[in-house]
Order: C-alpha cells, then structure tokens, then sequence
C-alpha cells in the first residue's frame, strides 16, 4: 500500500479496498514483468573446526563483550537475497535480505526466545541488551540494506541515493570503505554530481554515525558502552568530496569529513527537576557536544600521456580531535589505555584537540626500460596525533610496503586509525596494524619476466611517536600491550582478550611511555608457473624485520632488539579446469633481546619458533564454489621472565565452505 | 610508447644514467621483424562504448581505467605474450589474491582471433555478456580471456555459460599486470599454432564481475542509467553492446577510429527487448598484416 493510499483510507477506505480486490480479480498478464526486477540469491555454509572443545564458527568473534557466534567448531549457514528494482528510469531501488550468522546446524530448532541474566544481586532480569535476546543462534531474514536511487532533473546532480551505502566514495584517511562483513550497515544521503562540462565531480554526504564505533569508547553515545552518554540517534557525519582534472593526466582530489557527535544537556533544567516555570523547564533539551572530529585529504596523481610508464602519486592529510571529558569517560585511563581516540589536555588541564598530519609520496615506473623491470619508491610521513576515526578499519591498504604484521600465509595491511578492526575473522584472514607515527620510506623493486614474477622491498621506518615520558595513563593509549612482535595466528587460535598467553603487542599500540624505536624490513617474494609443467606454480617470500627500541634514554637494560625472520613456500596445482589445489609451508623465528617487563622489574628475553602448514582445495564447478583449508599451527616460545613459563601451540584446524548463487 | 628527451631523462634517473634511459628508449617490447608480432594503438578517450557510456559510480572505477591503448602480441618461443594497454594505473581493490585472482580487480579484455581467415569457419558469436557479433567473413577462432578472477574460476564459468565455444577458449597460464598493462602468456600450442602475419584481432574491453548475471561471462552490464557497479547510457536489455572501448579502423591510435568505433557499436536494435544475433551492434576483427 503507497503512502498515498494510505493518507486517504479514513476517509475513502471502502474505495481503497475495492480497488484492492479488482486489482487481484483482474486476469494476470501472460508472463511476469521482471524487467523491474533483478533477484540474486545466494547460500553460504562455512565448516569450521579446530582441536578444542569451543562451539561457533568465527575464528575471533567480538573481543570484547561476551558474543557467542564465536567458536571454533560448526556447521553454519546464511542466506541472501539481494532485489534490485527500478521504479521508473530515473528512479532504482535495492535491499539486501541476509540471515543472521552464528547458527549451528546442531542447533536444530533454537527459536530466539529471551534471555535471561543472573546477576548477584537480584534473582534474575531480562537482558535487554538487543543483543543478545537468544537471537544470536536465530537465523532470522534481516535488512541489511536499502536504498533508494533517484536522477532528479535538478542541476550539476546526476544522482541522489538514500539509504545503505558501503561509503566506498571517499577513502582511508577521512571516511573509509565499510568491511565487508558490515558492508551495507552504513546509511546516509548522499548527492553525486558535476559541473564545468564534468571537470569537476562531487560527491557529498550526511552519514548517520555508527553508534558502536565512532567516537570516544567506541561509540556516540550507548550508556552500556560509556555511562557518561546516552544520546547517539541525532550524531552525523558530514563529506564532501571533490574530483578535478585539469588534463588527462593530472588528477586532484580533495575530501572533507566531519563528525559531531551530540549529547542532552546534563544541567538543562528538564534533564534536573520537576515541570515549572520558574527554573526554566520548556520541553525542550539543549545539546552539548561530546566529539568533534574532522578529517581532510588532498590528493594528486599524474599519469603523463608520454611516459606511460611513469606514475606519480601524492598525498597530504590532516586530523583533528576533541574529547569534551564532561561527556564522555576518558577511556585512556579508565579502560586500561585501550581507546581509539587521545585525551589531551593544555596547561591548565582542560580537553585540548589532537590535530595532526600526514603525507606521502609514491613515485611508480613500470617497466621503463622494457625489460620487466619495475621500480617503486614511496616517501610517508605520519603524524604522531593523526588519526582517522572513521577511516578504514581493515580491507585496505595505504603503504607500499609489506609492513610488519603480514606473513606468507596472513596477509597484511597498514592503515592510519586507532579504530582498526582485527575482530569478527577467521584464522585465515588478513590483519592490520596502524601506521600512526610512522615516517619513512620503501624502495620496491620487481622484476616480470615470460613465467616469472617477484619483488624486492627495503623499507626504513623511524617514529614520531618517539618519546620519553609521555603519558601513556591519561592522554596517550598504549592498548596494554605494548611489546613485541605481534602474532595473528596466536590471536585466532587463543580467542584471548586478556592476553594472557602473551601473543605481542596489540596492532594499535603506537604509544608508549618511553620509545626510540626504529625498524628495518625486507621482503622478497617470487611467484611463477614451473616451465614444462605450467600447471604448477609456486611462490616463495623472504622476510626479515629488524625492530628496535632504546626505551628510556638513561636505561642502557631496557633496550629492544627483535629480529623476525620468515621463510615461506607454496606449491599449487591446477589438476583440472575446475580443481585446484596447493601445498604450503612457512617458518618464522622471533629472536627478541628483553620484550617485555617493566622499568621497575627489569626487560626479559624471548625467543619464538613457528611453523605453519597448510593444505588448501578448490573446486568449482556449474555455480557451485567449494574451498577447503587446513593447517597446522606449531608454536614454540621460550620465555626468560620470571614466572612466565615457556609456552607451546600444537593447534590443528580446518575451514571449509559451500557457495552458490544465483 | 613515445621517447622524449624529458621521458629519456626521467628513466635514466630511474637508473642513475641518461645514457642508459636513452638506450632503453625502444618503443614498444614487440620485435617487428619476428613472424606474427603485432603491435596496435587505440585512440584515447574513447571508453565510452558507442559514444555516451558513463563509468559506474564507485571510486574504484577510475577514469581511463577501462580505455584501450595498445595491443601487443610478442611470440616467444612455445608462447605468446598479450598484453593490453589502458588509460590508468592498474589497482587491485578488492584484493583478488585473496580470492585466488591475478593481482587486480577491475579491468577484463577479451582478445578474439581469427586464425584462418575463412569466411564460415569460426564464431560470429562474442561471449556471453558481451552482446556484440562478428561478421560471417571475420568470425573467430580462438578468444583469450584476460580476467582478475583464477582459471579455476573462469573456466567454471566458461562450462556453464559457453559451453558451447569452450575448446576456443583460452585461458592463459599466466595473467597479471603492470602499471597500465595487462600481460598474459599463453601457450602456442593452444593458440592452435605460433601467431601468423595474417590473423586478425578484436580486444574487448570490460570489467570483471564477480557475480555476474546468470547468462554473462563474468561481465559487468550496461544499464541505462550508471549504477555504483553498472555502467550507464545503455539500455536496461541485453541489446547494447556491452563493450567498453575495442580495436577499431586501422588500429594506428587515430581520432578516426573513435568515431568507426561508436559507428560500430550503435548499430544495435534499441527496442529489442529479446535481441536476436541480428539485433547486435556488429564489430570489426583487426588484421594488422593485411
């Protein structure tokens, strides 16, 4: 029933349901327009299992609250169905309907009915959380996305789109692309359009903040989450985009972002006392501002017609951030320095802003002396208080080089936020670290020749996060962990939020009391198809990192040195069109001279052994997609801190899915 | 590729040397005295299909990241190199190595072949999704398919969608990019035999969808108006041709050859809800050595 019909059904409601039933009595057409309509289906079941005795079916599920889709052994499906529609020519609709994920096929018949809580001091409450209302192993038909798409003859728009969006228009360093899992989470209104015979392109944007992460405590507003707020529906977030091309060449953009985040008034005369006159009381709340964050970015890239082998790129970003601690917990110091935002203040002790910049230049030259030589030079300078908290949190990926995180078999990824999101993975998923503070340069070189393909990377970086005494209690997060090299595959295999087994620093953790550090990487990776029996490929990588921290200037016993190497190879075959298959081995060996302790009780030495195999499938075949993995997980760390027992992993586990759409 | 004293300064300070930059300045990798070397040029600014395609909306589809520059084929012993040209730098946005892809995500060329020249003997037919013809005298042979997505995957694809064809389909070996090429190398052998002066040639240019319609290659379609992921200025049937940018005239990079491309690709029936073979927009097979 439209809107309009409805308007007039008090009025006209036995005409409205006549017309109703003509409508259905009325001979069907011959056939189903389905122009309009565009139906994609999809089913997804995912096996995963591991040698523990853990229900679920994601590797790391939510770290923080208690969540339990996560587990490590399951059989669980979803569903999608995606409609695409179209109204007329100047107006398309879309929805996404996708169950929710978490069911186990042993679950049987679990119907989502309440939960109920025990806590100490009462018999029992209903948790209303929204939660966790059994729901979690439902698999209910949700919306996951709408939008409306509307081409008004209004000048220099072409396009006005309402709704679910995955914010892929803007970039990293402002408003970053949703990850995938939440891809059509994000909701807004957002205007694309050009002038200047299309020389110039924008696109700007109301964005409804994400309660759950943007801002101070990882939200805008949730009294579960910060007790200090508890207003987020009214908070948005503002971009502006702005594409220019002066030539075919040369291309300028520049992007804009800016989050304000709301709160009521704790002390306006509503909030405080009864209904009178008197004290000012008029229905009306006023508003204070608990966060305000802005980001911008000006990029270049120039492509000349007559070297088209020659690419350059650069960028320069700007961050700013203000905490109004009357409103919002200083997570710094109440949350174990776990925040994805700084809590400065000024001499006098009030909330002063986190402004930072960054910048990089990346210089490409492909093959120019036609002989599959490639040459790549990139320049970053990240400021030590930028941040981008609305940026990517994962699936993206700003630096040239390899970085520190990623392995052979992990991929990784480097980006400039606090707020990244190394959770709701499997064991097989990709990591990031935040780049905050770094400065530096990579040189990569590669090399494509006839079957063969590899690559050099040397890369230097220092921080501007070097400090001494920097107050990692109440201004700077530190994330805790603060030591180490970090270890993914510990991360999935434990399902650890503590930390207790002691698996290196938190990928966020940029900040510490006392740092001189500097770090030295290279990487070679080669990949090629064996020449006589080209359905063999193989791929190999080389790592070493270098890292070290002198810590507090006039301690010579707290010094870091860690060296990471890494070994890596994988043999794959293509046995059939549609079967392919692959064999993989990758070592690493921390050698790390006093990781972790403290000032007051001295550094101690660690050193880590790993080994990694792996055995991986696929078939494919019409429509169907079937993927295996296995791997075996052997850890061995020798630990010289008192008290701290050497530890070991033997960890078998398996992942496995069936797709098909439709 | 052309050498200027600037491009020859830059690539010597890429290398230390001006002499050196000078030396490599060679013009393209392709040998023309080796039998069956073909080196073509397409005009640029001419990725717009018939004339008035629009990009999808979505960031990721930079411009000129679906505009044809140049085709090379380089023989080389027991295999061919292909590489395909564009307008802009070759980026991987959504990941393929993660999905067992080639090392970028966006860009698709279909490089069909007319291996014999004889009238009646090949496919007029272009590949599912593409909804283009090729004349009866000009119908190919063999067709390589250049996609982000792995074999195993585009020869899934192939069996179910083209069945029919799928012994002309050639999926290389190995397919990757660099910078703004597209590079594959494919066995001789598969080729039906090393490349010959008198083949003629049509590169197709699309986009890599991962999840195509029920009836396209891995295409990504043409609407009437641009989507985030869909082009624009076609229709919303599977009349237009959904090509982006092709070889077209004499292949030599002229602004003639823009406007025999969008002659070419116009000529399809609008109306035609459930287009025909008849109702296809038809396009030309380039040969280079005639």
């Amino acid at each position: 029933m439209s809107a309009r019909t409805a308007s007039i059904l008090p009025v006209g409601g036995l005409v409205a349901v006549g017309a109703a039933l003509a409508c259905l009595l009325a001979p069907a057409p011959a056939r189903a327009d389905t122009d309009n309509f565009e139906l994609n289906g999809k089913i997804y079941t995912k096996y995963l299992y591991k040698n523990d005795d853990s229900a679920g079916c994601l590797s790391l599920s939510n770290p923080f609250w208690p969540d339990n889709i996560g587990g490590n052994n399951g059989a669980c499906t979803e569903f999608e169905l995606t409609i695409l529609g179209r109204a007329s020519k100047y107006v398309t609709t879309g929805v996404r309907l996708k169950s929710r994920f978490g069911a186990l096929w042993q679950g049987w018949w679990e119907n989502g009915d309440v939960r109920w809580d025990y806590p100490n001091d009462t018999l029992f409450v209903e948790n209303t959380s929204g939660e966790s209302l059994g729901m979690n192993h439902a698999q209910y038909v949700k919306l996951r996305g709408a939008f409306i798409r509307v081409a008004p003859p209004i000048p220099t728009v072409r396009w006005v789109h309402i709704g679910a969006s995955d914010l892929g228009m803007f970039n990293e360093w402002t408003v970053g692309k949703v990850r995938y899992i939440d891809r059509d989470n994000a909701n807004g209104v957002f205007v694309e359009g050009d002038f200047a015979d299309r020389t110039v392109q924008y696109h700007a944007a109301a964005i409804a903040t994400p309660k759950l992460f943007i801002g101070p405590r990882w939200t805008s507003g949730l009294s579960n989450a910060d007790p200090r707020a508890d207003y987020w529906a009214s908070d948005w977030t503002y971009a502006l985009k702005l594409d220019y091309r002066p030539s075919s060449a040369l291309a300028l953009r520049l992007i804009g972002s800016y989050v304000h985040d709301w709160e009521a008034d704790d002390n306006d005369p509503d909030a405080t006392g009864p209904s009178d006159v008197e004290r000012g009381t008029n229905r009306a709340i006023e508003r204070e501002i608990r966060y305000q964050g802005a980001n911008a970015t000006l990029d270049a890239r120039l492509s000349p017609e007559s070297m088209d082998w020659l690419n350059l790129t650069g960028l320069v970003a700007y961050s700013y951030n203000l905490v109004n601690t009357d409103y919002a917990a200083n997570s710094v110091r109440d949350d174990q320095g776990f925040s994805p935002l700084l809590y400065l203040v000024d001499g006098e002790g009030e909330p002063e802003a986190a402004q930072g910049f960054a910048g990089k230049v990346r210089v490409e030259m492909y093959d120019p002396f036609e002989a599959g030589v490639s040459l790549k030079l990139e320049y970053f300078n990240i400021g030590s208080e930028f941040n981008a908290i609305f940026g990517a949190r994962r699936e993206g990926d700003v630096l040239l080089t390899d970085g520190i995180i990623g392995s052979g078999f992990i991929k990784g990824g480097q980006l400039p936020t606090l707020n990244l999101a190394n959770e709701f993975i499997d064991f097989d998923e990709a990591w990031y670290e935040t780049i905050i503070g770094w400065h530096g340069a990579t040189a990569l070189l590669e090399l494509q020749r006839g079957l063969l393909a590899a690559s050099l990377e040397g890369t230097f970086v220092t921080y501007n996060t070097n400090q001494q005494g920097r107050d990692t209690d109440n201004q700077y997060p530190d994330f805790l962990y603060t030591d180490g090299f970090t270890d993914p595959q510990a991360f999935t295999a434990d399902q650890d939020y503590g930390n207790i087994y002691d698996r290196g620093s938190d990928p966020r953790s940029v900040y510490k009391e006392f740092q001189d550090r500097q770090t030295l990487i290279a990487v070679l990776n080669a990949e090629s198809a064996i020449p006589g029996a080209e359905d063999l490929k193989f791929a190999v990588k080389g790592k070493w990192v270098h890292d070290t921290d002198s810590r507090k200037a006039d301690n010579a016993e707290d010094d870091y040195v860690g060296d990471l190497f890494l070994g890596y190879g994988m043999l794959k075959w293509q046995a059939t069109n549609e079967f392919a298959t692959g064999l993989g081995y990758e070592w690493q060996r921390w050698d790390e001279e006093r990781r972790s302790g403290s000032q007051e009780q001295g550094f101690y030495d660690y050193a880590t052994t790993k080994h990694t195999g792996r055995l991986v499938a696929s078939y494919t075949f019409g429509g169907l997609t079937f993927n295996y993995l296995l791997e075996y997980f052997h850890k061995d760390q020798e630990r010289d801190r008192p008290g701290s027992p050497d530890q070991q992993w033997r960890v078998w586990r398996a992942k496995a899915s069936v797709e098909t759409g439709w | 590729m052309q050498c200027t004293p600037t491009s020859a300064l830059i690539r010597g300070l890429g290398a230390a040397t001006v002499a050196l930059g000078l030396a490599a300045c060679g013009g393209s990798q392709v040998n023309p005295d080796t039998p069956g070397a073909v080196s073509l040029t397409d005009p640029s600014g001419d990725d717009n299909g018939p004339g008035d395609y629009i990009y999808p909306t979505d960031q990721v589809y930079k411009p000129g990241s679906f505009d044809l520059r140049s085709f090379e084929v380089i023989p080389k012993g027991d295999t061919v190199e292909f590489r395909v040209g564009v307008g802009s730098r070759i980026e991987d946005p959504w990941g393929s190595k993660d999905w067992g892809g080639n090392g970028f995500s966006l860009q698709m060329a279909f490089i069909h072949i007319d291996t014999d020249g004889v009238a009646g003997s090949g496919v007029t037919a272009a590949l599912p999704g593409v909804n283009v013809r090729f004349a009866e005298a000009q119908a190919w042979d063999k067709v390589v398919i250049i996609s982000p997505q792995g074999p195993t995957r585009v020869n899934s694809e192939v069996e179910t969608k083209a069945a029919d064809v799928k012994d002309r389909v050639v999926v290389p070996k190995v397919t990757r990019a660099s910078g703004r090429t597209l590079i594959a190398v494919v066995d001789v052998a598969d080729l039906g035999g090393a490349p010959q002066p008198g083949w003629g040639y049509q590169v197709l240019m699309q986009s890599n969808e991962g999840f195509p319609a029920k009836t396209d290659l891995l295409t990504r379609k043409v609407n009437e108006f641009e989507g985030q992921h869909r082009f624009g200025g076609g229709t919303d049937y599977d009349n237009d041709p959904h090509v982006i940018d092709m070889l077209a005239g004499r292949a030599a990079g002229g602004d003639d050859e823009k406007a025999a491309q969008h002659a070419a690709l116009s000529k399809y029936t609008r109306d035609a809800n459930e287009p025909t073979p008849a109702d296809l927009a038809e396009v030309p097979m380039i040969y280079p050595g005639k």
